[in-house]
């Protein structure tokens, strides 16, 4: 269900194919570059209710970073 | 290199007429007003009229990405800039253009993002804004959005000066041309004032009509405010010469001072001064000014202060003028105004038409000049001058005259 709703938001918002929104997949090869990713965050905080702190977007490289982050802020 | 010629070679407008020169100018030259009953969804205003860019579907011009960073007056700043280019004949990634400059003027900047964000924390108490709220609404990103969507590489910025932007904006790429800096430069302004916190702060002004405007008349009540962008390319004559570009008109000279005195009562003096100023630095004579596009918005004040300026500057002269005020039909678009009416004074020189000032009844008694009522006038136009000044005292004038 987070994927599901990762994926929405990333090919929302860079134009990319779902099929290819895989958890190894990696957000640059995306299309996802810095500015995009923000707005990415943006999107799934708002979606999910939950704050993502700045310290941990270095540490962001794939999709599935972003789900182990969304899952943890929630619990 | 120093003091070249500049000349005009592209109009670009986004006006209440349409969506481009051609319905600009067709509107002006029939001295019909775009002023229309203000329609727009926003509740709590007493204002009742506005001149609104018509039939305009953002998404028919910009995909959704772009939509995303492209505040409404950047949107109107874009469109009228890439109109002016093509208009040109420059072709985006030839080196013509990617050196050229870009100076977008605006009175009020990315107000759409603003309100929008404030309205979402201040009114929704949503605690989060959207990520690109910074660079969509800042003063600059009309400038930025024109140089990215155009790919120009060179000076890049944008000027604010109310009222006037456009015109001092104009005045700023003359200057590089002049001065050897630049061979190029796209120069304009825009302005989208219609969220509802500047309609309230336009209000509480009380300088809005409820009628219509109608400059120098005895019975005006004041400005209508409108939206929109006018963009002109500016070349030094010699480069437009070699590629063989259409010359509208030369850019002659400008006249700029500063009240220094009230912050919204214009200043007959100050005015008086950049008139002068403007025909000095033009090297043009006053017996040779055919029209001047009068600032005119309608106001008690100014009204009658510019009449009083241009009788001041012309003396017996001034009734062998004509003065109009093209803001009776494409409203007060604040910055982007005098942009348009640069524009407008372009093609009065190069259609040999004076447009006039519409909804004209009976002229004020202290209003004295020829004011071109209702109708436009077929006319050889040598020199016009272009008139604006803005809230604060910041006066800007500009001379053009035809190319020879």
């Amino acid at each position: 269900m987070v994927l599901d709703k990762v994926a929405e938001v990333i090919v929302d918002t860079a134009h990319c194919k779902i099929e290819d929104v895989t958890p190894e997949a990696e957000l640059v090869a995306l299309g996802v570059d810095s500015l995009k990713a923000i707005t990415v965050l943006f999107e799934l905080e708002e979606a999910f209710d939950i704050e993502i702190p700045n310290e941990v977007i270095p540490s962001i490289v794939t999709v599935n970073d972003i789900i182990e982050k969304i899952s943890k802020t929630q619990h | 290199m120093l003091n070249r010629r500049v000349v005009v070679t592209g109009l670009g407008a986004v006006s209440g007429p349409g969506i481009n020169v051609p319905a600009f100018w067709n509107a002006l030259k029939a001295g019909r007003s775009a002023i229309k009953p203000f329609d727009l969804p926003i509740d709590n205003i007493k204002i009742s009229l506005a001149v609104t860019v018509p039939d305009f579907d953002p998404k028919q011009h910009f995909s959704s990405d772009e939509l995303t960073i492209l505040d409404r007056y950047s949107q109107l700043a874009v469109i009228a800039a890439q109109e002016a280019v093509d208009d040109a004949g420059l072709v985006c990634g030839e080196e013509m253009l990617t050196g050229a400059a870009a100076i977008i003027g605006s009175g009020c900047g990315g107000k759409h993002t603003d309100e929008a964000t404030y309205e979402r924390l201040y009114k929704q108490q949503r605690t989060r804004v959207h990520p690109l709220t910074i660079p969509k609404g800042m003063p600059s990103a009309a400038a930025s959005m024109v140089s990215l969507h155009l790919g120009i590489k060179g000076p890049a910025f944008a000027l604010a000066s109310a009222c006037a932007s456009g015109s001092h904006a104009i005045i700023q790429g003359m200057s590089m041309i002049h001065s050897g800096m630049i061979d190029v430069a796209l120069v304009g302004a825009s302005d989208a004032p219609f969220t509802y916190g500047l309609l309230k702060s336009w209000d509480a002004l009380r300088v809005l009509s409820n009628d219509t405007c109608r400059p120098f008349c005895k019975d005006r009540s004041g400005l209508v405010l409108g939206e929109g962008a006018g963009m002109l390319v500016l070349e030094a004559e010699e480069h437009a010469k070699t590629r063989g570009a259409r010359i509208y008109a030369e850019l002659a000279g400008c006249g700029m001072t500063s009240d220094a005195g009230h912050i919204t009562r214009p200043d007959v003096e100050g005015i008086t001064n950049a008139i002068k100023k403007a025909l000095h630095h033009a090297e043009i004579d006053l017996s040779e000014v055919d029209y001047i596009n009068a600032h005119g918005t309608a106001t008690r004040a100014n009204d009658v202060a510019e009449s009083e300026a241009i009788n001041r500057v012309f003396g017996d002269y001034a009734d062998k003028l004509a003065v109009s005020s093209t803001k009776s039909m494409h409203g007060h678009a604040l910055g982007a105004s005098s942009a348009l009416e640069l524009v407008a004074s372009t093609l009065a020189i190069h259609h040999g038409i004076i447009p006039p000032t519409a909804n004209f009844t009976e002229a004020d008694e202290l209003c004295n000049l020829d004011y071109v009522p209702n109708n436009a006038r077929q006319q050889d136009v040598n020199v016009a001058m272009s008139n604006s000044f803005a809230f604060g005292g910041l006066n800007a004038v500009i001379a053009l005259k035809k190319y020879r």
